[in-house]
């Protein structure tokens, strides 16, 4: 432990830890993956991380804007490697934790833990780089071929716990005159410091899908969102301070129909890096795959990791060349069909950190600021709290008493903004009657590229590649 | 062509393969930058020159892995060491650079066989800043074998001296380029020439005639090794410079340049000149450009070099051919949109490799690009931006195959770059632009 604890220490530094000791390491992890399922099973409170591809500052930025493990309980959900300075650096101190604190730190694959995405991308040139042979890169793809699958997120809470992250529990109060409470709040946006930069609470989001399904057929120009400007917005960057007119987050299209009664423990969270499989109907099929082995190019597996959602309806082929993009419909059935309030898969790049989709059904966290040190995105991470009530452990149990109370008029043909997506394979009547389970309280923290040379560090300045 | 001292992200994350001076650029360019001045303005040229060897490594990459199928491209990047990376070449780029790469060079390759078909017979292309573009081998090379039935082309390429010369050095050097470019060190340029036994010097070019007071660096390694007159041979096809009557300031007036007469009658003249020159107030510019004919449909092309300059030189050298050249089309290719958040990444990165683009500051939006064109008095202004052109222009089929070449996990990344980049065209004298467009859509 002590040897580990070295490691931990050197690899937090950014300096690469001996061949002998990485074999060790990828030894003891994959004796401890094998032992868990293709769906991990994680008790909230976590916090759910995604793409990081090397940009080991950044990850450095992540556990700082977070918190630190093992006092934060870490959820990642895959691409390590690949693309980023640091792809070496940044794995193996995230599996040095995992063998340290293997109850505090989930790690499921990415589609580029593979041996052939990894020789084009750059893990395998940077191994090669560092240790002047492969070795190590088998080592760790041969631990890759044992990383979970996806991860299954129980007991998360309705609401919000105090924030304990960056900027401890700092809470500005909700201003009086909007009558509501910390318990109301659904989702809530913070920055780096800790600093709320938004926040959009449950029952006003359900008012205002109510009042868009009145207004039918009108333009519902719902007014301005009461929860604009909760928190000034950092300078560096337009982040999300006003909310879209009658939507939640931006990109989150979610108007209500998530919007259940307070105090429900919320439905569970699947974690997957990519998304859903047309060959995968029920979480449990992804539990009889055999998943020790390099991603395939097609079939289910593959699919986990590859697919996207996208505005169409029902199953599209993906430009990525494997996996699939999604529609609302798929997604709605699915997380039904499996007492689901919320996907979490990470795999895109998205500018604003995070994005929720499909009346927040299904969220894409973006763990990598400023990506390839090109993009000039900012990065997010999700907070899901735990569950106070003692209904959270058996929320699976309860479903159907759960999906019975929804918080929607029947007849509204509701749904508000949410955007498309809902025609298709099933009726719109028929998908408005899949109510779904309120998602869990949601709060993330939006974190910008960390300075190369601010941690004492050894960092190279990145230059990113322009057509020229 | 990287700024020096800063380390090169696919040379450190590649290994061997890309630090050996194709990205780093100091292998090729011996001639380049003078090491005894330092002016910011030098070391900029000196960076802008290497932006074409980066050009460079990326088209070979792209041919190698087989998105382009264009034999010269090897010549111009140095000779790289053997990767032990499976499958990787000699100058491997990521596949988003790949695409791009394939995307741009496909766009304007259309956009040049349109504007020769419609020209019918003769036609005049000119590239500024062609550095080791291998346009002009690839078109000589399909009139050869007939692929292409193109009338005669004269062919102008303007980049900086130091540039020029190793283009020179480097097709002297390669038998298969000779082949397609007969160049003769007795100057004898026909394309009948026999290879040439050995070169002690670089070659003397047909025509040389040193560069005066010039700001391009000085070529310290390679000088040609001989002043000669123009080739009698070539001399009578010139018809006289437009200009030639005010040109009489100083000797000066003729940059240094060499020529090569291809096949059917079709000529490339290689004029080592700092393009600035041209950007002096058009009816007392003395820059003559020998060959340059003003009878002929002529295609100017920009590919990522007027965004070097500033707005006014760029326009002014503009100006320089659309006030000589009746019929005068335009293809320019730069990039597009530095006000959002990936754009003000980009400048900021290049300003790291202290790459400044003044014209990106200006011609912020496509519609800028299209009203810059306007303004300098084309018509039948369009533009698509490289993602534009790999969504509508690639056929499916094409896009199937390129898809099957490497697996393009960076799809939103793809989107976010090829956004950034334009390539707008438009046309002015008698040539009908529609004809053009009309089936560059298909």
């Amino acid at each position: 432990m002590a040897d580990l604890d070295r490691a931990i220490a050197q690899l937090r530094a950014c300096r690469p830890i001996p061949e002998n000791e990485v074999r060790e390491l990828c030894h003891k992890a994959r004796e401890l993956l094998i032992e868990e399922g293709n769906v991990v099973t994680v008790q909230a409170p976590v916090t759910i991380c995604g793409d990081i591809h090397g940009q080991f500052h950044d990850l450095m930025e992540l556990f700082r804007v977070g918190g630190d493990v093992p006092d934060t309980n870490y959820l990642f959900m895959g691409d390590f490697v690949d693309r980023g300075f640091y792809s070496l650096e940044s794995f193996l101190l995230l599996l040095c934790l995992k063998v340290r604190y293997p109850d505090r730190m989930t790690l499921i694959r990415g589609n580029h833990e593979s041996r052939q995405i990894t020789t084009v991308y750059g893990f395998y040139d940077e191994c090669l780089r560092k240790y002047g042979s492969a070795n190590v890169w088998r080592y760790c793809c041969d631990v890759f071929d044992y990383l979970a699958l996806g991860a299954i997120v129980l007991g998360a809470s309705n609401t919000l716990s105090p924030s304990t992250g960056a900027g401890g529990g700092s809470s500005e109060p909700i201003p009086p005159e909007l009558g509501l409470t910390e318990d109301d709040i659904e989702i809530e946006v913070r920055n780096a410091d800790g600093h709320i930069m938004s926040r959009f609470p449950r029952q006003e989001r359900a008012r205002r899908a109510a009042a868009a399904a009145a207004a039918a057929a009108r333009r519902s120009n719902s007014n301005g969102s009461p929860t604009n400007g909760a928190a000034p917005a950092p300078p560096e960057r337009e982040v999300v301070v006003s909310a879209p007119s009658n939507t939640g987050p931006p990109g989150s299209g979610a108007s209500g129909s998530s919007g259940g009664s307070v105090g429900n423990p919320a439905g569970a969270v699947l974690c997957v890096h990519g998304g859903l499989s047309p060959l995968i109907d029920k979480v449990d099929k992804i539990r009889l795959l055999d998943r020790k082995q390099e991603v395939p190019h097609e079939g289910a597996m593959c699919d986990l990791l590859w697919s996207d959602p996208d505005e169409i309806d029902g199953w599209g082929l993906s430009p990525r060349g494997a996996g699939f993009l999604f529609g609302a419909d798929i997604v709605k059935v699915f997380n039904h069909r499996n007492d689901l309030s919320l996907i979490a898969r990470a795999h895109q790049l998205v500018m604003e950190g995070f994005k929720e989709m499909f009346d927040a059904t299904i969220v894409t966290v973006w763990s990598a600021p400023n990506y390839c040190y090109r993009c000039g995105n900012v990065a997010a991470l999700l907070e899901l709290s735990e569950d106070e009530s003692g209904l959270g452990t058996y929320a699976r149990s309860n479903g159907d008493v759960n999906r019975s109370d929804g918080g929607m008029g029947d007849g509204g043909g509701g749904g508000g903004g949410g955007g498309g997506g809902q025609r298709g394979v099933l009726a719109e009547n028929e998908l408005m009657s899949l109510r779904m389970r309120p998602g869990p309280a949601r709060r993330y923290r939006v974190f910008q590229a960390a300075p190369q040379d601010s941690r004492g560090m050894p960092a190279k300045k990145p230059v990113a590649d322009y057509f020229l | 062509m990287s700024a020096p001292g800063i380390p090169n992200l696919l040379s450190s994350l590649r290994g061997g393969r890309g630090g050996r001076g194709g990205r780093g650029g100091r292998g090729r360019g011996g001639g380049r930058g003078g090491s005894t001045t330092t002016s910011s303005s030098q070391i900029h040229d000196t960076v802008i020159q290497g932006t074409d060897s980066d050009a460079a490594v990326s088209r070979l990459s792209a041919v190698e892995l087989g998105y382009l199928d264009d034999p010269f491209a090897r010549y111009f990047v140095p000779q790289a060491a053997p990767t032990t990376t499976p499958g990787a070449g000699a100058a491997r780029r990521l596949p988003i650079i790949n695409r791009g790469t394939y995307t741009r060079t496909a766009a304007i390759d259309r956009l040049v066989s349109q504007f020769l078909s419609s020209a019918g017979g003769q036609a005049q292309i000119i590239s500024l800043g062609a550095g080791t573009d291998t346009r002009c081998l690839r078109l000589f090379s399909q009139q050869q074998q007939n692929h292409q039935h193109f009338g005669r082309i004269t062919y102008h390429e303007i980049d900086f001296p130091a540039i020029c010369r190793r283009k020179l050095q480097t097709i002297v050097a390669n038998p298969q380029l000779r082949a397609v470019l007969p160049i003769d060190p007795t100057c004898t340029a026909t394309p009948t020439i026999h290879p040439p036994p050995a070169f002690p010097h670089p070659p003397a070019p047909l025509t040389n005639i040193p560069p005066s007071s010039l700001n391009a660096p000085s070529s310290s390694t390679s000088p040609p090794t001989a002043s000669k007159p123009l080739h009698p041979t070539t001399a009578p096809i010139f018809p006289p410079p437009p200009t030639s009557s005010t040109s009489g300031e100083d000797g000066g007036a003729v940059p240094y340049v060499w020529s090569t007469l291809p096949q059917n009658g079709s000529q490339l003249f290689c004029h080592g000149l700092d393009l600035r020159q041209l950007a002096a107030p058009t009816p007392h510019n003395p820059v003559t450009l020998t060959g340059l004919r003003t009878d002929l449909p002529t295609l100017l092309i920009s590919e990522c070099c007027l965004c070097y300059l500033p707005p006014w030189e760029s326009n002014s050298i503009i100006s320089y051919f659309s006030s000589r050249i009746p019929d005068l089309g335009i293809v320019i290719y730069e990039p597009i949109r530095p006000d959002d958040p990936f754009g003000r990444m980009m400048v900021q990165n290049l300003a790291a490799r202290r790459i400044a683009m003044p014209t990106l500051d200006v011609y912020q939006q496509p519609a800028d690009q299209e009203h810059r064109l306007l303004q300098s008095g084309f018509g039948a202004v369009g533009y698509k931006t490289v993602d534009d052109i790999w969504e509508s222009w690639v056929s499916d089929d094409e896009k199937e195959r390129i898809d099957e070449l490497e697996r393009l996990d960076e799809v939103e990344e793809w989107k976010l770059l090829a956004g950034h980049y334009i390539v707008v065209w438009g046309w002015k004298g008698q040539a009908s632009f529609s004809e053009l467009s009309g089936t560059l859509e298909t």
